[in-house]
């Protein structure tokens, strides 16, 4: 009942609906909900984005971060402030990728207009009071008191857990027969490709129309993930990449898996590494067949279904 | 036991040092060339960038030349270059060859982690002769460094093009048959003084470039193309702060001494990147770069293809080129880099420097004479 009492900030806070927002979209969105803010997400992405994008974003950086910044530009004359949250790490021993650091500064120099940003700071394993430094600036520059910004957060948290709670159970509890499913495919990568419609091609939907049972490293508890993530279990390494190679080496096991696909952009730092490990230890440890797809702004859509369609010709 | 380590640069002067006093053997791979890439790339995933290929190489020459320990560090925040160790032995492992790794993540150690991890190195030595030869190792960083800087100065401005190139050429061949610190430092200060011999133009005020980038392509003269050498003989003084030297001061002495002093250049930083680690070097090339106006004619940046920490710092160039009116080029290298496009853009860099200048200086003569004719 309060929500409704503070409806009156009358700010209008715009969500880039890409990057961070496939794995924390309740999240933030309740953050800014609970606080009374208006909040406004891009569209899907779509062509124009990432034309957009791809003009205002340097050459050099991959196809994701280039979408992003069309998302940021598609929200500039839209909202009154863009949240871009910084994450560096989100978990013990655990980091993201250094352009994710980087971005809330990056995407306002490269777009040039005149956006207002606000972050919150997310650095888990040194330094958990940036957080709360964050949340600070946000209660001062919303005008809002600091332990309402904080009660804020972390129901926004807790609505967040809940949901991944509920994605792990989803799969979990049903087998393959069901629904009229033949095969079980794991699609694996970074939750802003796979989940994103336009960058990946549509390639769960794909999937699903041949009845085939999609799993991701979202249907995965946490710590089967971290425990199968070889050689990295216990030490320090990316985020996405402990996810990756945790559920890779997890599903490699269950034996009503009959393949794995993993849909990387072009030139990820990150992937160059975890796909390798993911493909030596394939190799040497199992049969489980593997598809790579690499895509990038130039990719058609035509190649990827064949190569898509090779593959699955060679599972059933 | 037979100890091989990767190169960056002229690190391998030190490293050869440090051995020499302890009484390890080693193998030291060749200098960087097209050979190593060609041993390390076929085993590298395709999109990692150049160093880990070459490091790669290196780690295979000296394991086929008998070397059955590898001794690598490197790496700090979320560069790949910390995680190049773990893929390395699990590529050396598959190739069928059975050898020790020491891996040094000199991000995370801590001085006795160190220890721990050199222990089965240095069994059967006193420990006054370890610390001895790391003391020695350090200084000949030091001494190397100095060297190099030298030959930049005396490069850029020798009358007979090329002279200080000849002298360095000598010098890293006898270096190759040259053990222990005392004849390496005399060997340094022969070569030293072989520099001060060159007859350098009078008069001569050469453009001055700061390198920032990636510190390994930076080091390594065959990633970069030898970018320092070509620059020098365009009659550009180079300088080139992300050195072994800072390396060494930045990750090893710093992390053992007990005062932790603030890095002013680096936040100056803060001014477009409101964090204090993007991983590798990114925060230090932006410092620099902010840091060189004033003292530098322009500033050249080069990192291999695909490094995230640069992508972020290369961002930020197009707003410090316009606050600071500081020219400011990017080279990407990795195995497909063309010599002539790249001694093209450098030639053409380097001309646009020069006629800034007189530009420059041209109006600061018509900005006199104007206010002459004024008063």
């Amino acid at each position: 009942m309060n929500v409704i009492k503070k409806e009156d900030t009358g700010l209008v806070i715009g969500i880039p609906k890409a990057l961070f927002y496939f794995q924390h979209n309740l999240l933030w969105e309740s953050f800014f909900k609970n606080l009374g803010c208006r909040v406004i997400l891009s569209e899907d992405t779509n062509i124009e984005i990432m034309n957009n994008g791809i003009k205002l974003c340097g050459n050099e950086n991959c196809l994701p971060i280039k979408i992003f910044h069309g998302h940021v530009h598609y929200l500039a004359d839209k909202a009154d402030i863009i949240f871009i949250p910084r994450y560096m790490s989100l978990n013990k021993n655990e980091y993201t990728c250094p352009q994710f650091c980087g971005i809330p500064d990056i995407a306002p120099l490269n777009i040039g207009k005149d956006i207002r940003v606000i972050e919150v700071r997310l650095h888990l394993d040194k330094a958990v009071n940036i957080t709360v430094d964050s949340l600070k600036d946000i209660a001062f520059h919303l005008n809002i008191d600091i332990k309402e910004v904080a009660t804020a957060f972390i129901k926004a948290l807790d609505t967040h857990n809940a949901s991944i709670k509920k994605d792990e159970k989803a799969i979990h509890g049903s087998s393959s027969s069901e629904e009229g499913y033949s095969h079980n495919i794991v699609v694996l990568g970074h939750p802003y490709m796979i989940y994103d419609r336009y960058l990946s091609m549509n390639l769960i939907k794909k999937l699903n129309d041949r009845k085939i049972r999609v799993l991701t490293s979202k249907n995965l508890d946490y710590n089967t993930k971290r425990e199968n993530a070889f050689p990295f279990q216990d030490k320090v390494f990316w985020e996405i990449g402990l996810d990756n190679l945790g559920s890779c080496f997890a599903y490699t096991k269950n034996k009503s898996i009959s393949g794995m696909i993993y849909l990387t952009p072009f030139a990820c730092g990150l992937d160059s590494l975890i796909i390798e490990f993911i493909e030596r230890r394939i190799k040497k440890e199992s049969t489980m067949p593997f598809l790579k797809l690499t895509v990038d702004e130039h990719s058609g859509e035509a190649g990827f279904d064949t190569r898509l369609e090779a593959f699955l010709d060679m599972i059933s | 036991m037979k100890l091989t380590f990767p190169h960056m640069g002229n690190m391998y002067i030190s490293v050869k040092v440090l051995l020499d006093t302890i009484g390890i053997d080693y193998v030291i791979s060749p200098e960087c060339n097209k050979k190593t890439l060609a041993y390390g790339s076929p085993h590298s995933p395709e999109s990692i960038c150049l160093p880990f290929k070459t490091i790669l190489g290196d780690m295979l020459y000296g394991i086929q030349n008998g070397a059955d320990t590898v001794l690598f560090g490197g790496g700090c925040g979320q560069c790949r270059l910390g995680y190049y160790g773990d893929l390395q032995r699990v590529i050396i492992n598959d190739l069928g060859y059975d050898v020790n790794f020491v891996f040094l993540e000199l991000g995370e150690m801590s001085f006795k982690d160190m220890i721990d991890k050199l222990k089965p190195l240095t069994k059967g030595k006193s420990m006054f002769t370890i610390v001895k030869s790391i003391i020695l190792a350090i200084k000949t960083v030091f001494f190397t460094e100095a060297l190099y800087d030298f030959s930049n100065y005396t490069r850029c401005r020798e009358k007979q093009n090329g002279k200080t190139d000849i002298i360095m050429g000598i010098f890293h061949k006898k270096l190759r048959d040259t053990r222990g610190y005392s004849s390496i430092k005399r060997l340094i200060k022969k070569t030293k003084a072989e520099l001060k011999k060159v007859e350098l133009k009078k008069d001569f005020i050469p453009l001055k470039v700061a390198l920032v980038g990636e510190i390994y392509t930076l080091l390594e003269p065959f990633a970069n193309l030898e970018a320092v050498k070509k620059l020098g003989n365009l009659g550009v003084e180079v300088h080139n702060h992300i050195s072994v030297k800072f390396w060494v001061v930045e990750h090893f002495l710093k992390k053992l001494s007990p005062i932790r002093l603030k890095n002013k250049p680096r936040l100056a930083a803060r001014e477009f990147i409101k964090v204090d680690d993007v991983g590798g070097h990114g925060i230090e090339t932006i410092a620099d770069t902010i840091g060189a106006k004033g003292k530098f004619d322009g500033v050249i940046q080069i990192y291999p293809l695909t490094c995230m920490p640069e992508i972020i710092a290369q961002a930020t160039f197009s707003e410090i080129q316009k606050r600071y009116d500081l020219p400011i080029m990017t080279l990407i290298v990795d195995e497909m880099t063309g010599e002539a496009g790249y001694q093209t853009r450098l030639e053409a860099f380097v001309d646009m420097l020069e006629r800034r200048k007189q530009l420059q200086e041209m109006d600061l003569v018509n900005a006199k004479s104007g206010m002459s004719e004024l008063s």
